[in-house]
């Protein structure tokens, strides 16, 4: 199955905010909506147009982090969540570096992205989010990563880009293109790391697919490292 | 924004302990075995399941009238049939499978809750804000009658129906013999008027009864100019308009120049504008009179199409300063060929330039000038330097975009909808519409490919062509409550040629309150007009004294608090429709809509409640027959007559369920075509540069620089901007009282005043602080309501002299349940006295931004 991904030319964003109401109407998320927590959302920002909206991850921390498998990573993109596995310890939400899932108290339910899982655009080649098909401008397209990585990067030389996304936490299934710094624009300083090998497929998909070892040996490493990282971080914040 | 991963002690431990947890009571390995196979994920399966798709075409988010599906199905949650969504019909030229988030939004407002399904009848006889109008409910059938009822002891000049000039509306008023005046006038009007006056001339054979009715009979070739000038034309309602957006951006792909004049920098400046000037607010006039000088000084003007098609030949009387005509009412022109004046189109080699000639009118000698001579005078002092003092914009710029706009003509446009500087923002504003329209005619932009595209080979008629009138209609009121009738170039337009021209919202407040002429007020949705424009406070306390006051709605909005009756109004996705692609159209086009339900509870449509009344009152207007017989009532089948002069379908049935509801003749356009069908001096007609009739109403035939109505004094010194955000329009329920769409506004500061970030720091004022706005007293001496708000520190303020507000944001009605009770931007805004408005604009139109406010932390 081909791995997808998102590209968001933010030049041709002009902040309307259709894909934010596409997206309420497409996963039917009125109530949540209305008490601020959203699937994806475009700031109007002094320096250009912020969306806050899950990156998909090649290798997602909130997936790494999850204690009860709520949230994969599928081997197409998207990082789904499963209601029925959570235990609403919002976890994710605070080990996101983008700072993504909301949790909503009154529907007891993270918010995120799934990239309109539902659609099946992995065996229907016409289908693409609802955010993507709903985009007046067309500055969101929506395709196999590898051509889409390509399209960024031909974009990003052409004019003169940043590319967001591409490196961001190893790489995500959402590329962002900004004119500005992306910081600038309000996108998250992220750690760059070098792209996950092999599209960073969940844990789950992995052990699916592979002998169990090579996914113990993952997790167990993923998470050392998110260990290791977190007790730097608890260390440098005990410091200040 | 937090930009890095930052846990707290708590947090860590947290996670520890959790991660522990995990550990002891499910082995690592467990999570390996929660694959999901592919379409097995929850996420994987739909959140609806649809039933049907129903073409509808947009009537009320905006201008463009998109044209989509909308979605009907089974939502999995509540396991209800209802709509859902909407789904783009790339067929459609004007959307080409695109909408935007207001028609989204329409969707889930078929289901607002405080939508109101029965009618209502005051108890209370006292109006106002804090008044209960102890509501009541009754029958729209009686509701309809006893109103009928009370209209009957009333004199024509004493009514007012506030109302655009729909097909319905029109006639009803006409048929009565009454004013009808509406909000359009803010949105339109100016346009509306320099269009009638210089190109359209209506009626004329494309002249259409379309669904908003917004009497501009062009569109702009987006994605196949060159050039394009935004003199404010990206203001930020324009960052939603998916029926214009998909056309700039495709021409942006193709290598479209935009360049833009704005004092606000909004998202389409991020992106897709190439060079953006943040101009002065209120002397973008100044630009254009330059760009129009070096184009007369450089001879960079496309000289064949302004002999061919348009009167800079015509010869302009010295002392009349009227086109002199020959017995025919053709213009005339100097012939350099014969050295002696003929009739222009006949006349050999006409000058341009030179002058004054000596030409025989009926026997008198008279002295003349051609129209361009006058113009290249009328400019002579207007150079880029000039500009930039008043504007701020560099000369340099000013010279080099002009050259470069004039060598990318004809396939150059200059887009003016709605509420840019061109429309009726400032008191120079029908000025800068003039001038616009000049440079578009200097270019040959107008009707040609790639620029200025106009409407032609369809039409939709209007009630009067398929339901002709038995007899003359009476006269309207010689005294118009709205003042048109002191001003005589709209005045003549609306009583001679198109009764369905704006009328002038920005006075009828002012008429209302200043005199006790009207006695009865119907509105037609007032949340688009009296109560979302301007100066709302004093139609309010107009109201308060009026005999009878009713509302045709879908909400009760602020206009309840003084209404007797609320007649409930269906949904726009609860009618049928067709429309033509006015702000596309390349090619002939209808498309059509049918309705997505049947308005629920006692709604009645408004056709059915104008033919009512006027078969009530005026039978013999109303009837096939003359008669009150209901059963000889009018049929009112425009849009049968409309599809079958095109061959589209035998009727509305036929088009919408067999013939996918679009007709669309894909002919290559046919530069010029449609000016001399419709211009002036047809059928071989023309563009006007030179306006007869301002010079009859003592003002200039040609655009000269005039500064605005008000000017920046003391602690009013911040110019007032307004705009809209890309979600909102007018005051309308449909989306303020959308709890999801209010949140969107909170999240983008869409609920406060916006200030430039240097101003505010001289102000003492900070991010998220209370203010005060207040406008100058001198220009608001009546009722002034100051607001209040938070405000937003932003460098999208480019200028330090103007703030920004958004219009459409605010309400007072108790009965809109989600809705917040946001600021009023109408109410800094003054109802406009006549006298006062008079010599500074012949078209008196709203001047709805030529405000200076203060800003003091409240």
């Amino acid at each position: 199955m081909a791995e997808y991904a998102i590209l968001l030319d933010t030049r041709f964003c002009t902040g309307c905010n259709t894909c934010f109401y596409k997206c309420v109407q497409e996963n039917r998320l009125h109530d949540v909506a209305a008490n601020g927590n959203t699937r994806t959302l475009v700031y109007i920002n002094d320096k250009g147009m912020y969306h806050h909206r899950c990156m998909h991850c090649l290798d997602p921390v909130c997936v790494a982090n999850c204690p009860k498998q709520a949230l994969t990573k599928s081997e197409y993109g998207p990082v789904l969540w499963d209601e029925s596995l959570c235990i609403k310890c919002q976890t994710c939400v605070e080990v996101c570096p983008f700072h993504i899932p909301m949790f909503d108290e009154t529907q007891k339910k993270i918010v995120k992205c799934s990239m309109c899982a539902h659609r099946n655009f992995a065996e229907n080649k016409d289908a693409v989010p609802a955010c993507v098909e709903a985009c007046p401008t067309g500055a969101l397209t929506f395709g196999e990563r590898k051509a889409i990585v390509e399209q960024a990067q031909k974009l990003a030389a052409d004019f003169k880009l940043h590319i967001y996304g591409l490196e961001e936490n190893g790489g995500t299934s959402l590329l962002i293109l900004t004119k500005e710094d992306p910081a600038a624009v309000g996108y998250p300083e992220v750690e760059k790391k070098a792209a996950a090998g092999g599209g960073g497929k969940s844990p789950a998909v992995i052990g699916g697919a592979v002998a169990g070892g090579a996914a113990v040996v993952a997790a167990a490493y993923v998470g050392l490292k998110k260990y290791a990282e977190r007790r730097n971080q608890v260390e440098n914040d005990d410091k200040k | 924004m937090n930009n890095d991963l930052k846990l707290s002690r708590r947090t860590f431990l947290k996670l520890t302990g959790l991660t522990t947890a995990y550990f002891v009571v499910d082995p690592p390995l467990r999570n390996l075995s929660v694959a999901y196979a592919f379409g097995d994920h929850p996420q994987e399966k739909p959140t609806y399941t649809v039933t049907k798709k129903i073409p509808q075409v947009c009537a009320r988010a905006c201008e463009c009238d998109c044209n989509y599906d909308v979605v009907v199905g089974v939502d999995q949650a509540t396991g209800l049939e209802r709509a859902l969504t909407l789904e783009g019909r790339p067929e459609d030229p004007v959307s080409r499978g695109k909408y935007c988030i207001k028609a989204l939004g329409f969707v889930d407002s078929m289901y607002n809750p405080d939508r109101l399904l029965v009618s209502l009848k005051r108890t209370n006889p006292k109006r106002g804000l804090n008044e209960d109008p102890g509501w009541v409910k009754i029958s729209t059938e009686d509701a309809v009658q006893e109103i009928i009822d009370k209209l009957k002891k009333y004199r024509p000049e004493q009514m007012l129906f506030a109302s655009p000039g729909d097909p319905y509306s029109n006639r009803l008023c006409r048929s009565l013999g009454v004013t009808r005046t509406d909000q359009r006038t803010e949105c339109f009007g100016t346009h509306y008027y320099l269009n009638s006056l210089m190109i359209t001339n209506p009626p004329n054979k494309y002249y259409s009864s379309t669904y908003t009715v917004t009497h501009s009979l062009w569109g702009f070739d987006y994605s196949e100019t060159k050039y394009m000038l935004w003199f404010g034309f990206d203001s930020f309602s324009k960052t939603g308009k998916s029926g214009i957006l998909n056309h700039i951006v495709e021409g942006k792909r193709n290598g479209t120049k935009i360049v833009a004049f704005n004092p606000l920098k909004t998202p389409l400046a991020d992106g897709i504008i190439d060079e953006w000037y943040p101009i002065k607010p209120g002397t973008d006039l100044a630009v254009t009179l330059a760009m129009i000088k070096i184009i007369l000084d450089e001879k960079l003007y496309q000289a064949d199409f302004v002999k061919d098609y348009t009167d800079a030949a015509a010869l302009i009387d010295t002392e009349t300063k009227m086109h002199i005509t020959d017995e025919s009412g053709k213009w005339l022109a100097w012939s350099t060929a014969n050295n002696k004046a003929e009739t222009l189109g006949v006349c050999d080699k006409p000058a341009l330039d030179g002058g004054p000639y000596t030409v025989d009118v009926g026997g008198k000698q008279v002295q003349a000038v051609p129209v361009l001579e006058l113009l290249k005078q009328n400019v002579k002092d207007c150079t880029p330097e000039w500009a930039e003092k008043i504007s701020e914009v560099p000369g340099q710029d000013i010279s080099r975009i002009t050259k470069e706009f004039a060598q990318a003509a004809p396939t150059v446009c200059i887009p003016n909808l709605k509420r840019d500087p061109a429309g009726p923002n400032y008191a120079n504003s029908w000025r800068l519409m003039h001038s616009l329209n000049i440079l578009q005619a200097l270019t040959g932009s107008l009707d040609h490919d790639g620029g200025v595209l106009f409407l032609h080979g369809v039409k939709i008629p209007w009630l009067e062509e398929v339901d002709p009138i038995p007899k003359p209609y009476p006269e309207q009121p010689k005294k118009s409550i709205d003042y048109r009738t002191e001003y005589p170039v709209t005045n003549k337009i609306y009583r001679e040629k198109d009764y369905s021209a704006p009328g002038h919202y920005g006075m009828v407040g002012h008429g209302l309150y200043h005199s006790d002429q009207v006695k009865v007020v119907i509105f037609k949705g007032p949340h688009r007009g009296l109560h979302a424009l301007i100066q709302p406070q004093m139609t309010e306390a107009a109201l308060e004294k009026m005999d009878l006051v009713a509302d045709w709605n879908m909400y009760p909005d602020d206009a309840a608090y003084w209404c007797d009756y609320i007649l409930p109004a269906p949904h726009q996705y609860e009618g049928g429709k067709l429309d033509i692609r006015q702000y596309y159209p390349k090619w002939p086009c209808l498309v059509g809509g049918a309705p997505v339900q049947k308005p629920p509870g006692d709604c009645i449509g408004w056709g059915s409640i104008a033919k009512k009344i006027g078969l009530a009152l005026a039978p013999e207007y109303w009837t096939t027959d003359g008669s009150n017989n209901p059963e000889k009532a009018i049929k009112g089948n425009m849009n049968d007559a409309a599809l079958q002069a095109v061959g589209a379908a035998k009727d509305q049935d036929d088009f919408i369920n067999n013939k996918n509801a679009i007709w669309i003749d894909k002919k290559p356009y046919e530069n010029y075509k449609t000016i001399r069908e419709i211009g002036y001096q047809r059928p071989e007609g023309r563009v006007r540069l030179y306006i007869d009739e301002f010079v009859e109403d003592n003002h200039e035939g040609l655009p000269k620089w005039a500064e605005r109505w008000t000017s920046s004094e003391g602690e009013y010194k911040f110019s007032l901007l307004v705009t809209r955000a890309g979600w909102h329009m007018h005051a309308d329920p449909n989306f303020i009282d959308n709890p999801v769409i209010n949140m969107l506004s909170n999240k983008n500061h869409i609920d406060c005043v916006w200030v430039n970030p240097e101003a505010g720091k001289e102000l003492g004022l900070q991010e998220g602080d209370e203010v005060i706005v207040t406008t100058n007293p001198k220009y608001m001496p009546e009722l002034p309501r100051p607001i209040k708000s938070k405000i937003h520190l932003t460098e999208r303020m480019a200028r330090k002299d103007c703030i920004l507000l958004f219009h459409g944001i605010g309400h007072r009605s108790k009965w809109l349940k989600n809705g917040v009770w946001g600021y009023r931007d109408g109410d800094l805004i003054p109802q406009k006295n006549p006298k006062i408005g008079k010599p500074h604009d012949p078209t008196g139109m709203g001047w709805v931004e030529d405000v200076y406010v203060s800003i003091k932390k409240a």
